[in-house]
């Protein structure tokens, strides 16, 4: 008996869209993208006019509101994802959804209740560089991230490289989970079928934005994540009808195609 | 001073004695460990800069619990306001991360430089779990010789990972023996018998992590309520019994009010 999965035949499947590179030089316009984070410095000359609007996580001790915000960005993270997605989709939406920094301690609750207000605005990409351990999130976790899924977001988390698993990395079905690799160019992004983690993008001395108009070189699958958000949302741009599943589909197809080039090239 | 008056005295100072001796048993040989710890994995790391960064209260504020190199006495016990800097970040997002080139611009590291008189270059961040919890920072700072310091690497960063595993069982030994040791302390040298409510008063305002106080504070609860009598203990079960019951069966996953 010959091998079960004919890997021409996936290739076919996809072939017209993969083949057709055109997306590679639009820029996200009209794609709105939430960035679950630190805050956003909006003041950054790379950033001056991308950031369509800057929310905040307020706790009132038993519930978490979002409103307008002005704090900026109290760690730097947020700024540098927003630098990483516009660097590769220039004209993306992105919308600052803060659930760390001084008014939101980063506890469990906020990151969760950033992730529901993006859903419930139904931005199509949600950033999401944030992961937790603690095992009370997980079942919340799964939940939202159906929701999301139903609603036709697409959630892109950085994969947790730690010896215990965090959530929602690990929740492969629902959600593109992303881990760095050395390598320069945002287009050549890979997948790796059947693990946990499954696609991997450049996060090894990155170098993008930072606080007070500065930029910084940086390591990490939280920098890893951005580029994926960046490359999805020139996906949609150029077909806006992709679902989560289709989105996934194809740069699992995409990815392959790299992985066959560089295949070549060796 | 009458005999009996001044046998007391020499009494309660024998006590107070005895209770720093065993307070410092408890916390000491741990503050070695992780500084030993923290000598053998910056080895490790091509690193003569490292800390370990903890939890200070329940905001998400931070404190050098020890460290390492140049500036490691003007460190200890330095704190870092919530979120703030990459440890704060780390802390807050549970995602390690090294940067290559801090210090150029405006930071919170430029802050902590100018009190230090040190410079930070190159620094690797990765976060200390136990339990699921999040409970510290371990950082590690530019590199053995002259600058320019090489960035550090994502093979590197995998390795931090495991010895901020080690470290992290080590900081949760430290937190559990320092608030132990605090409760001794207050336990032991007090003259009357000891109040459960003020001991619960007492841990309420300590500045320590909040699944530890309220571990403490739960048993002394529990212990209060069945030193009070049958018809408490069996209410007290009952209640702590529908507690469990509920928690299971709990769904609610909504964390936003519209």
């Amino acid at each position: 008996m010959s091998s079960s999965i004919n890997i021409t035949t996936e290739f076919d499947f996809f072939s017209p869209l993969v083949n057709d590179e055109s997306w590679k030089s639009r820029t996200g316009k009209g794609v709105s993208v939430a960035i679950i984070d630190s805050g956003i410095d909006t003041e950054h000359p790379d950033l001056t006019g991308k950031i369509k609007e800057s929310l905040e996580a307020q706790n009132d001790g038993k519930r978490v509101h979002f409103v307008s915000s002005e704090s900026g960005d109290s760690a730097g993270h947020g700024t540098a994802c927003a630098g990483i997605i516009s660097s590769i989709a220039n004209d993306a939406e992105l919308y600052s959804i803060k659930v760390l920094g001084a008014q939101a301690s980063g506890d469990g609750q906020a990151f969760l209740a950033g992730l529901e207000y993006a859903i419930k605005r139904k931005f199509r990409i949600i950033n999401l560089s944030l992961g937790t351990t603690k095992p009370q999130f997980f079942a919340p976790l799964h939940d939202l991230l159906d929701r999301a899924y139903q609603a036709g977001c697409i959630v892109v988390a950085a994969a947790n490289n730690l010896p215990q698993p965090s959530f929602p990395s690990v929740f492969s079905s629902s959600l593109i989970s992303v881990s760095k690799v050395d390598e320069s160019d945002p287009f050549h992004f890979g997948f790796k079928y059947g693990e946990v983690i499954e696609l991997t993008a450049p996060g090894v001395n990155v170098r993008t934005t930072w606080l007070s108009g500065g930029y910084r070189s940086l390591t990490g699958n939280s920098f890893a994540c951005p580029h994926i958000v960046g490359i999805i949302a020139l996906l949609l741009e150029t077909y806006p009808m992709l679902t989560p599943f289709q989105v996934k589909s194809v740069l699992y197809a995409i990815a392959r195609k790299n992985q066959k080039e560089t295949d070549l090239e060796k | 001073m009458p005999d009996q008056e001044k046998r007391s005295l020499e009494e309660k100072l024998r006590t107070i004695i005895q209770t720093v001796d065993v307070a410092n048993a408890m916390t000491e040989p741990l503050t070695e460990s992780i500084k030993n710890l923290l000598y053998l994995s910056a080895r490790s790391m091509k690193s003569e800069e490292a800390s370990v960064i903890i939890r200070d209260g329940d905001e998400g504020d931070l404190r050098f619990l020890s460290a390492i190199g140049q500036v490691a006495d003007q460190l200890v016990g330095m704190k870092i306001p919530s979120g703030k800097g990459i440890a704060g970040f780390v802390f807050s997002s549970g995602q390690p991360m090294a940067v290559a080139d801090v210090g150029q611009e405006q930071s919170f590291y430029a802050e902590v430089d100018k009190t230090t008189g040190y410079s930070t270059q190159t620094i690797l961040a990765t976060p200390l779990r136990h339990n699921g919890e999040i409970i510290g920072v371990l950082e590690y700072v530019n590199r053995n010789g002259e600058p320019p310091f090489e960035a550090f690497t994502p093979t590197e960063m995998d390795k931090a990972a495991l010895f901020a595993e080690a470290l992290a069982s080590l900081v949760n030994a430290y937190e559990s023996a320092k608030i132990f040791r605090e409760l001794g302390e207050k336990m032991l040298t007090k003259d009357e018998e000891v109040n459960f409510k003020d001991v619960r008063d007492w841990l309420k305002n300590l500045r320590s992590t909040a699944e530890h106080r309220e571990m403490i504070d739960l048993a002394l609860l529990v212990k209060e309520i069945s030193g009070r009598g049958e018809s408490e203990r069996t209410l007290c079960r009952e209640i702590m019994e529908s507690i469990l019951r509920c928690s299971d069966a709990k769904s609610d996953t909504s964390f936003l009010s519209y």
